[in-house]
């Protein structure tokens, strides 16, 4: 099992946003979570990959069998959890490759192995920026700096690439992106899809789940797991829409 | 000396001893305390150290091409200089010696200039060397021009004047370098004539050791289409302070003022600017940084003044301060003096910390909190630094500002 989430309760400035989620993911598993605006899906995203803010009132998340909300959002890292972000912030006169170098590094040298040498290092990003078709200039350019809506999303798939998660938490990666860029990106997740690795789409519309077909998909609404289905779930759900779900569950 | 520059000299000096230091009740002087000079110094703090006979060791600024000047302890050695043909560069003293009447004019002291003060007086009465540096008509040299100063504690006041005839070019390095122990002033002057069509950048690198206190002043007049960019640059000293008055005093006349405080401990880094839209159709940029840690204290003032009957004044301020530590403190203020109302007058201030997002984003990465704040600070003083466009001092002052800072793992990777 990658992940199991039992029971998780959380708030922002004493507002309760999730309450009571429970999730499990298995290796190798890919799972939709779709939902209305604002019922707490990158407020979820956002407590795996450890950003503060947040308090964990009750509940827990494991993960790899380890208890993950005691890790720094660095060591998550180096564990294999990746959050590809709804709003990539932009990060002016850090460049994007040397981000990575010390990213990849620091995980590295956190499990003991030997660090990538400039060349080695250029040569896998260079592999990896083809797989989402990622023009190499981006690759100098500062962190998202400049970046359009879309680049900016194909590059958080481009450091997926190169990161290679365990865990990948790819917030709404599909908006932003035109027809054939989600084409593009859709296939690079695809290729990225491993029986030890784990992907988590956010995602308003079915249109990514015809380019990656999920094994599970969940509703969140009010801060809960609401229901949970196979593929065909999206389906009903473009269709009818969030308020059956609603009234379903508080039947 | 001829009889005129003996009254200058003897004026200024009256005036300074009228004046004295200014003092914090002065406004443009409130953020900053000069009498620590005199307790450093003593109560002659103004009297000049050396005469430049013992030669400094030099400092490298590797991989810049340029002519040279040397200077120790504000005298001037043309030994260690290399100077272009074709062009008047002359030391001040050689000039005072030679030709007295021509310095006249660039040594007088103007009570009623703006920020002028019992220093600007002192530095008329008593600078005893600098650079004099006329480059003529549509002329452009081939290599920067390299002013190295360089002191071993104590006093010396110098005075530089660039001149650059119509279309001339000219990028000029002004370097203050110190690496002693001793307590010292430094008070330059520096004056700069662009003419009409004139291209000047100009390189303010100040790197003085640790108890030197360094007054510098820029005073630049440009004519029409001339363009004017500075660099400068504050690392060193204890207590700095720089006044930069920029007059863009006919038509189309464009300036462009950067800066960048990277202060630790108790240094104190003061600049005063002023720039005067004297005539339609012209442009200044001004952009400040300062990075400041410790006990560390900046104090931007950045005067825009618009006269009446510039019309299509296009100007644009920012000054952007990151404090890394609850002891660090800035004090900054733009101010705004306009008489006339067709004007483009925009401006920003930003006093903070590091960006949380961008941490949690490179934490995200994988990259440990300690070095993700380490490059969120160093790329914040390097987009100041971005704009230089000569690549040597650019990593110069890369490895200098960042080597004050707690040190990245891999700062050359990141510098690449
Ligand atoms: N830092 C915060 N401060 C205050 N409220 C917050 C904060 N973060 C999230 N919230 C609130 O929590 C709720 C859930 O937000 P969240 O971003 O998780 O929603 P979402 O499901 O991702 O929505 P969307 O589909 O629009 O992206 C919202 O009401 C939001 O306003
Ligand atoms: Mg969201």
């Amino acid at each position: 099992m990658m992940i199991k989430i039992e029971n998780l309760h959380a708030s922002v400035d004493g507002k309760e946003i999730l309450k009571g989620i429970n999730l499990t993911i298995g290796a190798g598993e890919v799972h939709a979570i779709m939902g209305p605006n604002g019922s707490g899906k990158s407020t979820l995203s956002n407590i795996i990959a450890g950003r503060d803010g947040y308090t964990v009132t009750s509940g827990s998340i494991t993960y790899k069998g380890k208890n993950l909300l005691e890790m720094s959002p660095e060591q998550r890292s180096w564990e294999g959890i990746f959050l590809a972000f709804q709003y990539p912030v932009e990060i002016p006169g850090v460049n994007n490759t040397y981000l990575l170098k010390a990213g990849v590094n620091a995980r590295r040298k956190h499990h003991g192995e030997q660090e990538l040498d400039a060349m080695e290092f250029l040569q896998l990003v260079r592999e990896k920026a083809k797989l989402v078709e990622l023009d190499p200039s981006f690759l100098s350019r500062g962190v998202n700096e400049g970046f359009s809506g879309g680049e900016k999303k194909r590059n958080e798939i481009f450091q997926m690439a190169v990161l290679e998660p365990s865990l990948a938490l790819l917030d709404e990666t599909d908006s932003g992106l035109d027809i054939d860029a989600l084409r593009i990106v859709a296939g690079g997740v695809n290729k990225l899809r491993s029986s030890d690795r784990s992907i988590v789409m956010v995602t308003h519309y079915q249109r990514l789940l015809d380019y990656i077909v999920p094994d599970v998909v969940h509703v969140l609404a009010d801060g809960k797991i609401l229901k949970t289905g196979g593929k065909e779930l999206a389906l009903e759900l473009e269709e009818r829409g969030y308020d059956w779900v609603r009234q379903e569950a508080a039947a | 000396m001829s009889g005129s520059l003996q009254t200058l000299r003897q004026q200024a000096w009256q005036a300074f001893e009228e004046k004295g230091l200014p003092t914090t009740r002065d406004e443009d002087w409130k953020y900053t305390d000069l009498s620590r000079i005199q307790t450093l110094l003593g109560e002659q703090w103004w009297q000049p150290a050396g005469t430049g006979a013992v030669a400094i060791d030099m400092v490298e600024l590797p991989g810049l091409d340029a002519w040279r000047m040397v200077f120790n302890n504000g005298y001037f050695d043309p030994a260690r200089s290399e100077l272009p043909p074709g062009v008047t560069i002359t030391s001040l003293a050689s000039l005072m010696q030679d030709e007295p009447a021509k310095v006249v004019d660039l040594l007088a002291y103007q009570p009623d200039a703006p920020l002028s003060s019992g220093l600007t007086a002192a530095n008329s009465a008593l600078a005893a060397d600098g650079a004099c540096i006329c480059i003529p008509a549509n002329t452009r040299l081939d290599q920067p021009l390299y002013l190295l100063h360089l002191n071993s504690g104590g006093t010396a006041h110098l005075r530089t004047g660039i001149e650059l005839g119509p279309h001339a070019e000219l990028e000029v390095i002004e370097h203050f370098h110190g690496q002693h122990s001793e307590a010292g002033l430094t008070n330059s002057v520096t004056a700069i004539r662009l003419a009409a069509g004139a291209r000047c950048t100009h390189y303010r690198l100040q790197l003085e050791a640790a108890k030197q206190c360094h007054s510098g002043r820029v005073e630049v007049s440009q004519k029409a289409d001339s363009s004017y960019q500075l660099h400068a640059v504050e690392l060193g000293g204890m207590l700095s302070r720089c006044d930069v008055i920029s007059r863009l005093d006919e038509r189309g006349a464009s300036c462009e003022l950067g800066g960048l405080f990277v202060a630790t401990g108790r240094q104190h880094i003061d600049h005063h600017t002023r720039i005067e839209h004297n005539a339609p159709y012209c442009s200044s940029r001004e952009s400040y940084r300062s990075v400041l840690d410790g006990r560390s204290h900046g104090v931007f003032n950045g005067k825009i003044v618009v006269a009446k009957g510039a019309i299509k004044t296009d100007s644009a301020q920012n000054n952007a301060n990151l404090l890394l530590s609850p002891d660090a403190a800035v004090d900054t203020k733009p101010e705004l003096e306009i008489y006339h109302d067709d004007v483009k007058c925009a401006h920003g201030v930003t006093v903070g910390q590091l960006d949380k997002n961008q941490l949690f984003y490179l934490k995200s990465r994988g990259i440990a909190e300690e070095e993700a704040k380490q490059l969120l600070t160093v790329a914040f003083a390097d987009e100041q630094l971005a704009r230089m466009n000569n690549h040597s001092i650019r990593r110069f002052i890369e490895r200098a500002a960042f080597a004050k800072l707690p040190s990245i793992t891999d700062l050359e990777g990141m510098l690449v």
